[in-house]
């Protein structure tokens, strides 16, 4: 009698075990990495570690294009600007205002979230490749009008952050504590990723991007999510440039505003693999990782080598390296020449 | 995917991580810099980028510096001789990869820096610099706000922003007859333009001249015909542009388009390039312009000679006639060398110390620094495009042929 | 009064200059839904093309880029047949990408090839200007202005009245039906990218007579191409020139009564006012705002 009641409540409870641990196991994981990265810290040298703070930096700053760009499928073009106000904001506050660059740090991802909830309002009914037009066009307009303001901002010539005497609020953190700062960007960008992929307001986004007509029809209110995925998207972006800001002393309108830095993102992200969580996180630190390494070591020819590796990056790989594991684990189809078969005309 | 691929990437991704760092901190050896009969020096330079072209004439600045000096046998450092090794990283441009790059260095314990090209560069990587202790000699980056932070670690040789506008200005003063009154400035709105203009109002106004209100426009513009428009009611009758090579074009070429005559243009960094007389052809003729070196230069030392050895040595060793730009990143290189020498030692803080009181004179001229580390002892040359070709018209000392005014017909 | 009507000539040649930079771009975008970011180098390219002309044959630059546009349109179906036809049915942003490598390979090639040096090509008559009135007309502008309309009236003829031109719209509007319909598709879309390209080239020469170019000027001409055309209506010829002059006078305006740095501000502000109040352009058609994508 006991025999044949025990099994099976063993078995239920067994599985409820497992599928507990497996849901767990991301996060398990995901601490462990942080771990792993801190332990790495102290076999670095300070120049290292710099250059792998920038690798932390583009983590978080994929991320937060991902949850705008990926999930909802609304891209981006001028998500720069979140990172350039951070930045900016950040430096104003520190040398006009005198305050603490943690409060600043704070108040530039809300300043930025509050952008791009302005512009969010009459930009994202704007479809596809207008939407990226017009945030582009904001981007751009924002650094002139920075640009334009020299009593505020510095203008063209730049604005620099006191660091050191009387006027320095906070001690400047130097290459390791800001190691620390961007390692810890980077996680909170992965966890909020992480946390958005599996919550109702993920799957909200997701099923805008695959159907906006439909998802309003079953009774999401598209224009809230999407205005609050850009605005989380905007805070995250927000806090990686006071960051940015901060480090790097001095700073100015054409770096912090530098389109080429939503082009890295938005290439760290599809090449990843975008809409997944893992995919910017891959992208981010191989792209960075291998732009840095060529630079280095083939000084005259980095920027030709690197653009032939995404040329064949792309053409091989065209749904980001997470989702053709996926497609592949699936099918059980991992040739690449059919891969490539499959996206061409 | 799968947990199970999740748990994958994601402990692959750690294990690289660990992987990378592991071992590093102990392969890298902290070479004492002289210990090995080498001087090793660090140079980020602009390879690729906006600025790719001035970065590859610091850079062949450098290189003829570290042929000269190894030719001697090296640097005499204390009695014994050590070859000048100069290890090159492109900052493409940009500060913030720049001020990256002095951190490198820093790392494999390269203390001394030759600086990228350009003010901002400059001004990032000062700041990194200072921190870290090391000791910079800055070629290309003029503007005065960078001396204005109490660095004590960077030594610039060539002559401060202020300068760029204001001996276009005495020179104006001294040579012109008859006197012209008006003056009126165009200028881009990077701080390094921007401190150019400052300086040379200030020189204009001490000298009785009247200044106009300047006109400003984006840095790299190519149209710069609002600023033009503007100005050309005004009747000025000496236009100065503090500007870059493309602006400065800009501004010849659309003047004649609008008929803006006055009596003399004067430019800032352009017309010293030879790319400048090419690209205006005829327009250029007896356009003005300000330069930290010229080939009449006076001055000499046991290295590179004469400013006149200098030319010829560039031209043979990279087949064209040499800009200020080879000569500034040359002469950045040179004080190291003689800083090592007087000091005895490649100690990042003794060659500082021996910076601070260097006092020389060179095919660059004299370089001698101030207390913020900046070179005040050494005028700028103002040559003007003649047939051509620039020839150098002020100082008296080393003109090579009278100022032509006016330099446009009215 | 001379000021604004000078200002007003000044706009209007530079935005008829800026029109023909972006008419092959917006083409592209519209047509085959691929974002060109190289786009601005392949102008670059036309322009080195046709100061090459210049140095070694002495060949007139408004000669010599129709020897750009012949070389860049071979170079530019060639690049979409072999290698961007091989990620068009994928996400929409992966030509994007396949564009952005392609952009760092050209322009890197070009620094290479050519240096960073700037250029101009020097022609005896571009610096001279016609007197109307007390406004000055540079012949040099004027010249690419002319030209520019010019191409863009004859490429509207050849998208509307040739069959090659039905063609490129047909599989424009419908690709899966044009093939149906006997269309080959890949050869149409190469040859809609080759005439885009052959376009910028021409532009390129023609901006290499009346400024300086260099390798890193590449990409600030793809960003204005950006505005230009979505700003006109991407995929709309007239479109494209309608954009380009718009620009162009607001610049131009902007310059003379505003602080001189503000003119790009001014650009980037009126294409968002644009695209708030009328999605799909100055000239766009309602039709080209049913592509959705991402």
């Amino acid at each position: 009698m006991t025999t044949s009641t025990q099994v099976p409540q063993q078995g239920v409870t067994g599985a409820m075990h497992r599928d507990q641990a497996m849901r767990l196991l991301p996060w398990m994981v995901g601490v462990l990495a942080v771990l792993g990265a801190l332990a790495l810290q102290s076999q670095l040298f300070l120049g290292q570690q710099r250059t792998v703070a920038a690798i932390f930096m583009f983590v978080a700053l994929a991320q937060a294009w991902n949850l705008i760009g990926g999930f909802t499928g609304y891209a981006c073009f001028g998500q720069v600007v979140f990172f350039g106000i951070g930045g900016y904001f950040t430096a104003i506050a520190i040398s006009h205002w005198h305050l603490s660059f943690w409060v600043s740090l704070l108040l530039s991802g809300v300043v930025a979230a509050l952008f791009a909830t302005l512009i969010g309002l009459p930009l994202l009914r704007l479809k596809g490749h207008y939407f990226a037009i017009a945030t582009l066009g904001v981007a751009e307009g924002m650094r002139e009008v920075v640009t334009n303001l020299p009593d505020l901002t510095g203008g063209g010539a730049g604005i620099t952050i006191p660091t050191v005497g009387p006027d320095a609020t906070t001690a400047y953190l130097g290459n390791e504590g800001f190691y620390v700062l961007f390692l810890a960007l980077a996680a909170l960008s992965v966890l909020v990723g992480g946390l958005v992929a599996r919550s109702k307001f993920g799957y909200a986004l997701r099923a805008i991007h695959q159907d906006e007509d439909a998802a309003a029809a079953v009774g999401i209110n598209t224009t809230r999510m999407k205005v609050l995925a850009f605005a989380l998207s905007g805070f995250i972006t927000g806090l990686v440039g006071a960051t940015y800001a901060f480090q790097q002393v001095t700073i100015f309108p054409q770096r912090l505003f530098d389109v080429n830095i939503t082009v890295l993102m938005v290439i760290m992200v599809v090449i990843g693999g975008s809409g997944t969580v893992l995919g910017p996180l891959l992208g981010a630190v191989t792209l960075q990782f291998l732009s840095e390494f060529l630079r280095q070591n083939f000084t005259d020819l980095h920027i030709f080598i690197l653009g032939a590796i995404i040329i064949v990056a792309v053409i091989l790989l065209p749904q980001g390296a997470v989702n053709y594991v996926r497609e592949a684990r699936r099918t059980g189809e991992f040739s690449l020449l059919a891969n490539v078969r499959k996206y061409r005309l | 995917m799968g947990s199970r691929g999740l748990v994958l990437a994601s402990v692959i991704t750690a294990s690289s991580l660990a992987m990378a760092g592991c071992g590093s901190k102990g392969e890298e050896q902290i070479e004492g810099a002289a210990s090995s009969g080498r001087l090793a020096i660090g140079a980020s330079l602009s390879l690729t980028g906006q600025l790719a072209r001035e970065g590859l004439l610091t850079k062949e600045g450098y290189q003829l510096c570290q042929d000269k000096v190894n030719a001697k046998g090296g640097v005499d450092i204390g009695g014994k001789k050590a070859r000048l090794d100069i290890q090159y990283q492109d900052d493409t441009s940009k500060p913030d990869v720049a001020a990256q790059l002095v951190d490198q260095f820093n790392d494999q314990g390269v203390k001394l820096i030759l600086s990228s090209y350009g003010s901002a560069n400059t001004e990032a990587q000062a700041a990194v610099v200072e921190r870290n202790g090391q000791v910079m000699a800055d070629s290309a980056g003029a503007d005065n706000k960078i001396f204005s932070k109490g660095y004590e670690r960077t030594f610039a040789v060539l002559s401060p922003a202020t300068e760029y506008a204001s001996s276009i200005v005495k020179a104006i003063a001294e040579l012109a007859t008859p006197k012209p009154r008006t003056i009126a400035f165009l200028s881009a709105d990077d701080g390094f333009s921007k401190t150019v203009t400052q300086g040379g109002i200030k020189t204009a106004e001490g000298l009785g001249f009247t200044v106009l209100d300047s006109q400003f426009f984006p840095s790299g513009a190519t149209d710069v015909s609002s600023a033009l428009t503007r100005v050309k009611g005004k009747n000025p009758d000496v236009i100065i542009g503090s500007v870059h090579l493309v602006e400065g074009v800009a501004i010849i070429k659309q003047a004649r388009e609008l008929e803006v005559t006055p009596a003399a243009f004067g430019e800032t960094v352009a017309p010293p390039t030879p790319d400048f007389a090419k690209s205006l052809g005829a327009q250029a003729e007896n356009v003005l312009g300000s330069s930290q070196w010229t080939h009449v230069t006076a001055g000499q030392d046991k290295y590179f000679g004469t400013a006149k050895d200098y030319a010829r040595d560039i031209q043979a060793k990279f087949g064209h006639a040499p800009e200020y730009h080879n000569a500034e990143a040359t002469a950045a290189c040179l004080s190291f060398a003689l800083a090592a020498e007087k000091a005895g030692s490649s100690d990042a803080d003794k060659v500082r110390d021996a910076l601070s009181g260097l006092d020389t004179e060179s095919f660059f001229g004299r370089i001698k620094f101030d207390a913020t580390g900046q070179n005040i002892f050494k005028p700028m040359s103002v040559i003007q495009i003649q047939n051509g070709k620039a020839v150098t018209v002020w100082p008296k000392e080393s003109a090579e042929a009278k100022m032509i005014w006016p330099g446009t017909k009215q | 009064m001379s000021a604004f009507l000078q200002a007003t000539v000044y706009g209007l040649l530079q935005g008829g200059l800026l029109a023909l930079v972006a008419v092959g771009f917006s083409l592209v975008w519209g047509v085959m839904n691929v974002v060109n970011l190289a786009h601005g180098a392949f102008v670059i390219l036309g322009a080195y093309i046709g100061w090459g002309m210049h140095q070694e044959f002495g060949l007139d630059p408004f000669l010599g880029m129709f020897v750009s546009a012949a070389v860049l349109f071979a170079l530019g179906y060639v690049t979409q047949r072999l290698l961007i036809n091989l990620v068009v049915n994928g996400p929409i942003f992966i030509t994007l990408l396949l564009t952005f490598g392609l952009e760092l390979v050209m322009v890197q090639g070009m620094n290479l090839a050519f240096s960073a040096d700037f250029r101009s090509i020097e022609t005896s008559y571009a610096g001279e200007s016609l007197a109307l009135g007390s406004v000055r007309v540079p012949v040099g502008r004027l010249l690419a202005f002319a030209l520019a309309v010019a191409i863009t009236f004859l490429l509207v003829a050849l998208v509307t009245r040739t069959r090659t031109g039905m063609s490129i719209m047909a599989t424009g509007m419908d690709r899966g039906a044009a093939r149906l319909m006997g269309i080959r598709a890949r050869h149409v879309y190469a040859l809609t990218f080759g005439i885009a390209t052959a376009l910028a080239g021409m532009a390129g020469a023609m901006i290499g007579t009346v400024g300086t170019f260099s390798p890193a000027a590449a990409g600030s001409f793809t960003l204005m191409s950006f505005v230009v055309a979505v700003l006109g209506g991407l995929g709309n010829m007239y479109g494209a020139l309608a954009g380009g002059l718009v620009i162009g006078l607001v610049q131009a305006w902007g310059g003379q009564y505003l602080p001189g740095t503000w003119v790009n501000a001014l650009a980037f502000l009126v294409l968002i006012i644009v695209l708030v109040v009328r999605p799909t352009g100055l000239v766009g058609k309602a039709f080209y705002a049913a592509r959705l994508e991402v």
